[in-house]
């Protein structure tokens, strides 16, 4: 006992003197926080399993290099990055307004932003992936994106030259397996919340202020849009025929849910960024914002699933004044999230 | 106060009670194994599969469609043993990246015969004369995200990408009536005649006043009584063996292979696994 304290107790106190300067050190060098995970002040909460899959630096970074590699693909022609770029919120680019995958294999629908995944409950235009760690199966094994096998790819990354060291760095594993594989990607995309818009920091009340054209316009989609389009992501996230076709090639939902009301309805959009992702809708029919609103005030067609509240004015659709289209289009420009499409750490390095 | 008070002697009195029940046939602190296998067939016959595309057709459903098995199996989970005194053992379940740590779910294929054989480990010592278990993966093993082991798609779990989801019962073959035609894409092929039956979906979201259902779920939990009290006990080797005959599903839903040859979606396995619950049959016990 005496031994004890005459060794421990001095041992004991340096181990406090270390921890109140490695403190103090903290105190004056803001901590790293480049590979924490955080829920934005004016956001609902995250949905992720981050209990299974913790982001940390190794994994992110392994998520960030599969994206830009197009080893994923059957003939290392398209990388995830083909169809989601960094400067359209990881939409397609507007050459695109359908998927090109590899063979320049046309895909049916216009690939979605990739922005706040982390708070989403379902995927796609049709809601049919429920976990983000499956989002990368469907793209990497469909015909028309990148037409590999993931044992095919899983394969290819453990004959790799880097990708074995980076998987035992990130998650202390000797041999690569898919599911290790859909985390890492996981990882690159949750981190990817976009929540910066001057819309952002003007509700935070950060300082920032909206011009009165824009309030105008907030308030004109608070009234006219936010229906469908609410919270803070800008949707309700349902399903939704909003009067594009009356025939339907693509039955979206119905294909997941097998309910014929179903069919012809699509997922709800998100608006982040949307003055950047153009072209708009699943088929990718409308090429400006502008076309948008055209539509809902007076391009809409009808079919048994149109959406019920395309019919209370009276006639099918939204009525807008032309000068109100402008303002809501002025404010959906405030929801660009520049700092976003410029985050380095969303960069192939 | 009193309340809790009164509440924590009675369930102490509770516990040694039922120590004390326990203490006159088997001692509640050790722990034996159980056995489940699984042997598949086609009616009276062992099922034994044939290469794909093969035409010989050595089945007969009870209608007179001669086919043939080229791939069988089914997703076996949440296994569960219940005893007449309220004796109750839980399979560990577990979802995790790591295979290892996969626990309770079972992939069992016809192709495979070691895949038949569960071994169920730490069972509480004591009678046991039921097994309940899950033909499928239910929503709590989807809804953790990417899984290794039995699991992983890149290892042969039967993933649905576009409906995220585990396939829970298979069947693929031939079948001298198949309307199936010959289909050859990039690096692979659709026999002529094949069939495949998939039965997969498990979101179950009950339909409101007024409202049409909507999704499939075909995940089907199946309760079983052994034909005699089973004792588990630390030197004891005792086994269930469950007969899973394929045609109980393809009688009962009275198939027509000439029309029903591609079941890839959650509603058309709906009447197949309405079925399942038939097909799986405990055979005998060994004690």
């Amino acid at each position: 006992m005496s031994l004890f304290r005459k060794y421990a107790y001095p041992a004991l106190c340096w181990v406090c003197i270390f921890i109140a300067f490695s403190c103090s050190d903290d105190n004056e060098t803001e901590p790293d926080d480049t590979y924490v995970f955080k829920e934005p002040a004016n956001f609902p909460a995250s949905t992720y399993t981050f209990d299974n899959n913790p982001v940390t630096k190794e994994g992110f970074e392994l998520g960030r290099k599969l994206f830009f590699d197009p080893l994923l693909s059957k003939d290392g022609s398209v990388s995830c990055n083909n169809c989601h770029i960094q400067g359209t919120a990881f939409a397609d680019s507007q050459q695109h307004p359908l998927s090109v995958g590899v063979d320049n294999r046309l895909g049916i629908r216009n690939a979605p932003p990739l922005t706040n995944l982390a708070f989403m409950q379902e995927f796609f235009w049709d809601g049919g992936v429920t976990h983000l760690d499956f989002v990368a199966i469907n793209a990497i094994e469909a015909e028309f994106e990148l037409d590999e096998t993931l044992e095919n790819v899983v394969k290819k990354l453990n004959q790799h030259e880097e990708y074995p060291a980076l998987f035992e760095k990130a998650f202390g594993i000797d041999k690569i397996t898919s599911p290790y594989m859909l985390q890492s990607l996981s990882q690159f995309m949750v981190m990817m919340v976009s929540a910066n818009s001057r819309y952002d920091k003007f509700v935070r009340q950060e300082g920032e202020t909206l011009t009165t054209e824009e309030l105008e316009g907030l308030d004109l989609f608070d009234a006219k849009c936010s229906g469908c389009h609410s919270g803070a992501l800008f949707s309700d996230f349902s399903y939704r025929n909003n009067g594009i076709n009356d025939t339907f090639i693509d039955q979206g939902r119905a294909l997941i849910s097998a309910f014929e009301g179903d069919i012809g309805k699509f997922r709800v959009p998100g608006l982040r960024n949307v003055a950047l992702t153009a072209p708009y809708m699943h088929n990718a029919r409308f090429k400006t914002l502008k076309a948008v609103l055209d539509h809902y005030d007076e391009g809409m067609v009808d079919s048994p699933t149109l959406d019920p509240s395309f019919r209370t004015g009276g006639r099918l659709g939204i009525e807008l004044e032309e000068d109100e289209k402008e303002k809501i289009i002025a404010f959906l420009r405030t929801l660009t999230d520049r700092e976003f499409t410029t985050d380095k750490r969303f960069m192939n390095p | 106060m009193k309340k809790i008070k009164l509440l924590a002697l009675s369930a102490l009195i509770l516990l040694f009670s039922a120590c004390d029940s326990d203490d006159s046939t088997d001692d509640p602190q050790t722990f034996g194994t159980f056995e489940v296998k699984f042997d598949n067939v086609v009616g009276s016959e062992p099922m034994s599969l044939e290469a794909e595309g093969s035409d010989n057709y050595k089945y007969s459903t009870a209608s007179g469609e001669a086919f043939n098995l080229s791939k069988f199996g089914y997703y076996i989970s949440k296994i569960k043993l219940a005893g007449p005194n309220g004796e109750a053992y839980e399979d560990e379940m577990n979802v995790s990246a790591n295979a290892d740590e996969v626990k309770g779910y079972y992939h069992v294929l016809e192709s495979e015969t070691s895949s038949q054989f569960l071994n169920l480990k730490n069972v509480p010592a004591g009678t046991y004369n039921k097994i309940t278990f899950t033909v499928g993966i239910a929503e709590d093993g989807v809804q953790e995200g990417a899984a290794g082991g039995v699991l992983d798609p890149a290892e042969g779990a039967w993933f649905w990408n576009w409906n995220a989801g585990y396939i829970g019962f298979s069947m693929e073959g031939g079948a001298e009536n198949s309307g199936q035609e010959r289909v050859e894409g990039d690096g692979w092929v659709i026999p002529e005649n094949s069939f495949d039956l998939h039965i997969g979906g498990w979101k179950e979201v009950s339909p409101g006043a007024g409202e049409d259902q909507k999704f499939v779920n075909n995940v089907k939990t199946i309760t079983l009584d052994f034909d005699a009290n089973i004792r588990v006990a630390e030197n004891l080797e005792p086994a269930a063996h469950i007969v899973v005959d394929a045609l109980k599903i393809l009688d009962g839903v009275n198939i027509d292979f000439s029309s029903t040859y591609s079941v890839h979606v959650p509603i058309l396995g709906q009447p197949f696994a309405d079925y399942i619950p038939e097909a799986f049959i405990l055979d005998h016990t060994h004690q």
